[in-house]
């Protein structure tokens, strides 16, 4: 009886360790073959564009079945938590599609494949990207780049040309006209107000105050990359965003906000190129409101002469000029199969043909800017869906995306990468500050100085 | 109680103490099957629950590095903690936002209960729609609300600023922080005062009817009956519901996150000081630790001496 159990044991063993090595002989053969599976992470989470982005990662997957792409849409504020905790938990996707700014942080983290960002540019050529944008994506040595630019927007003061004309104001290129301006137009008893800046701990407050700041020679750094943040250029641009905040619609707020300004009761907002076709399409105007936050509003009023009415400022004077605007880039996050990485090279490379290039920047028009000269002067390009670039014209879009070439960022510093800065804009560190004193009441100097320990927690 | 006397009849002579063919008594059988049927139950527990809380503990004594090894560091996260004004002041207001959500819920819930417990037309339909505010998701109706105290579209301004001169000035009521916790502790109060009202109504329509009617023939008012008769009879739901109220308040985070965001209570202070900013999950952890203390410090006291268990 034993002996039987035994020999049976035996068996079963034996047949389970030969069935096993049959198994990993397969899958050698297979190896070359194998089915691919990435994942992408977009910070396009509009479901139109989503759809877009789908219709692309189709085509690809149709020319290459051995590929498969899951598209993940990541919200702009959540993408470092997010990642922070995909890396900790090993579970980083291959691909990423997000501002310039965190991929700097992401790349100092070291959770980037710089090896394949870098293969990639010379595969694509660098002479034919702006170099602009190209540089803020630049690693400390020079010698590669943390990610790969793919489009971008420039932000300015939208204001009403009408309004400021009939009240013989000048149009807010300077501190002195906006705060002037700002006062002049805020009437919160007829329920119009002066300005929108962002007010809530989200990015936008930092969009909106970085080129005030800028203007005033206030920066994060020195370009030895000493912490200067306390300096009495830095206190002026804060002290002079919370008295622009005074005249904003009630209560903290951020970029939803410009809704308020579509229904003509605001008279400037800091905001992207993206607000173009907003301004300019009756229907994408009725879409946006009816999307995000304001369901009832399908029915409010819009004016069909807002656009002809509204203008941007894009630069802000005060010591010196300053503008701002954002690169999104695409990247590689590190992975442990290197096939993984091969299949995301391979889309990133697709996404740059003109093309698919094309029909990614049509998403939205205006805000969308090209990375690759060529595309930029592309008559197909030019020939968006929606006829803005017929609308605006030719030359105000081509002065929109060279501004991309002065894009400036509290991270470099006299041609010097400071990653720390970007680490202290992925943490939304001055945002919170922004909230903290035009919202809690708190002194700009408590504000200020509660901002350098979080900034020191970071840095060291 | 019929059914346990007919059963003891039918043991073998000597009950249950009787040994059985595998060696095993009765009562020892009997008490392997009651393991064998908690233990699924048992072990999800120590795993879902129990083994958490033991790591966040755990944390708690940790200096967290994502990207690298974690530091031991004592008791240096609890310190810093504690010292901290902002904890405080999340505590504050977490108990501010408790106390008034967990009474308001309870009384909006025993008055309601109280109608609802009279005989009207179109009584089944009220009942029902009154259950609403509690089933539908929480994030649909907090954009409703959003949208009803926009500062500048929304209705509560137009009403009570516009149309009725209730405020001087448009108020951002479910921005600003002086005011955002009100709205927060209303919305709560709306929201969850259904589950009150269905736990209370149940307990009143058992009160036996002899009572009030023994006690109208004294010649007792409405007011005597309510204190002598129904306050007692619902006393034991009344506290367990209190009891769960605070407990689910005191740990809740979608429903003040998603309305407001800037209401700091413990929950969503703890979510801001390990998720966003630093990501401090060291000191994160030290704050689950101390809100779980808290909590279990006033369930005994509440249990032992307000309810008597």
């Amino acid at each position: 009886m034993k002996r039987k159990i035994l020999t049976m044991l035996v068996l079963t063993l034996f047949a389970l360790s030969s069935a096993g090595l049959l198994a990993q002989g397969q899958e050698e053969a297979a190896a070359a073959a194998k089915p691919v599976a990435i994942e992408f992470w977009t910070t396009e989470t509009q479901s139109d564009r989503m759809a877009t982005i789908q219709v692309l990662i189709d085509t690809f997957t149709a020319l290459n079945p051995d590929i498969t792409i899951n598209l993940i849409p990541v919200d702009e504020n959540a993408l470092a938590t997010q990642t922070q905790t995909a890396a900790a938990a090993g579970t980083l996707p291959a691909l990423f599609e997000g501002p310039a700014e965190t991929a700097v942080s992401f790349g100092t983290q070291g959770v980037l494949d710089i090896q394949a960002t870098r293969a990639v540019v010379d595969k694509i050529g660098k002479d034919r990207f702006y170099s602009g944008p190209l540089k803020v994506l630049e690693t400390t040595d020079k010698s590669s780049y943390y990610a790969l630019p793919y489009h971008g927007w420039i932000q300015g003061i939208w204001y009403r040309a009408d309004w400021f004309e009939e009240a013989g104001l000048n149009p807010p290129n300077t501190w002195e006209d906006t705060l002037k301006a700002a006062e002049y137009f805020y009437q919160p008893d007829k329920n119009q107000y002066g300005i929108l800046v962002g007010t809530l701990p989200e990015a936008y407050a930092e969009q909106c105050f970085t080129p005030i700041a800028m203007s005033n020679g206030a920066a994060l750094f020195d370009a030895d990359k000493n912490l200067v943040f306390n300096s009495p250029e830095m206190k002026e641009a804060v002290e002079f965003y919370a008295e622009l905040a005074k005249f904003n619609p009630p209560g903290p707020q951020t970029w939803r906000a410009r809704d308020y300004y579509l229904q003509g009761k605001m008279a400037m907002f800091f905001y992207s190129t993206y607000i173009m076709d907003d301004l300019a399409m009756l229907e994408a105007a009725a879409g946006s409101l009816t999307g995000d936050n304001f369901g009832d509003l399908s029915g409010a009023d819009f004016d069909p002469e807002l656009v002809k009415n509204t203008r941007i400022a894009p630069i802000m004077t005060n010591e010196s000029p300053a503008g701002y605007g954002t690169v999104v880039a695409l990247g590689f996050f590190q992975q442990d199969d290197p096939a993984k990485t091969a299949a995301a090279r391979k889309f990133i490379e697709y996404l740059y043909t003109p093309n698919a290039y094309i029909t990614f920047l049509h998403m939205a028009p205006g805000g969308m800017n090209p990375m690759l000269k060529e595309i930029a002067s592309n008559p197909r390009f030019q020939n968006d869906p929606m006829g803005l670039f017929k609308s605006y014209g030719p030359e105000k879009m081509a002065e929109i995306i060279d501004g991309l070439e002065n894009v400036e960022t509290f991270s470099i510093v006299e041609g010097v990468r400071i990653e720390e800065a970007s680490e202290i804009t992925a943490k939304q560190i001055i945002p919170q500050m922004l909230y903290k004193i035009t919202q809690e009441g708190m002194s700009v100097d408590a504000g200020m100085r509660w901002a350098e320990a979080e900034m020191r927690k970071l840095i060291d | 109680m019929h059914a346990q006397i007919k059963n003891t009849g039918k043991l073998p002579p000597g009950g249950s103490a009787t040994a059985l063919t595998d060696g095993r008594t009765r009562a020892q059988r009997e008490e392997l099957l009651g393991w064998a049927l908690v233990l699924p139950s048992v072990a999800i527990i120590l795993a879902l629950i129990l083994y958490p809380v033991l790591y966040n503990i755990y944390l708690s004594f940790y200096q967290v590095n994502l990207s690298g090894a974690s530091r031991f560091v004592g008791f240096l996260n609890h310190r810093e903690v504690l010292g901290d004004r902002e904890f405080w002041n999340a505590l504050l207001t977490t108990i501010i936002y408790v106390a008034f959500s967990t009474v308001g819920a309870t009384l909006l819930g025993l008055g309601t209960a109280l109608v609802m417990n009279e005989k009207f037309p179109l009584r089944g339909l009220v009942r029902s729609l009154i259950l609403l505010p509690y089933v539908a998701p929480v994030i649909s109706v907090v954009f409703s609300w959003q949208f009803f105290f926009d500062p500048v579209n929304g209705i509560f301004m137009d009403i009570f600023y516009d149309k009725l001169g209730w405020f001087s000035q448009r108020i951002n009521l479910i921005g600003s922080p002086a005011t955002a916790v009100w709205v927060a502790i209303i919305f709560s109060i709306w929201k969850n005062f259904p589950f009150a009202y269905l736990m209370i109504l149940s307990r009143l329509q058992a009160i036996d009817q002899n009572l009030y009617e023994a006690a109208e023939i004294d010649g007792a008012a409405g007011r005597h009956k309510f204190l002598y008769i129904t306050l007692p009879e619902v006393y034991f739901v009344v506290n367990a519901i209190i009891l769960l109220r605070v407990i689910w308040n005191f740990n809740k985070f979608e429903e003040v996150y998603l309305l407001t965001s800037n209401v700091k209570v413990l929950s969503v202070y703890t979510y801001l000081k390990a998720f966003t900013g630093a990501m401090d999950l060291g000191q994160g952890a030290t704050l689950a630790v101390l809100q779980f203390i808290l909590l279990i410090g006033f369930i005994l006291f509440y249990v032992k001496r307000v309810i008597k268990w």
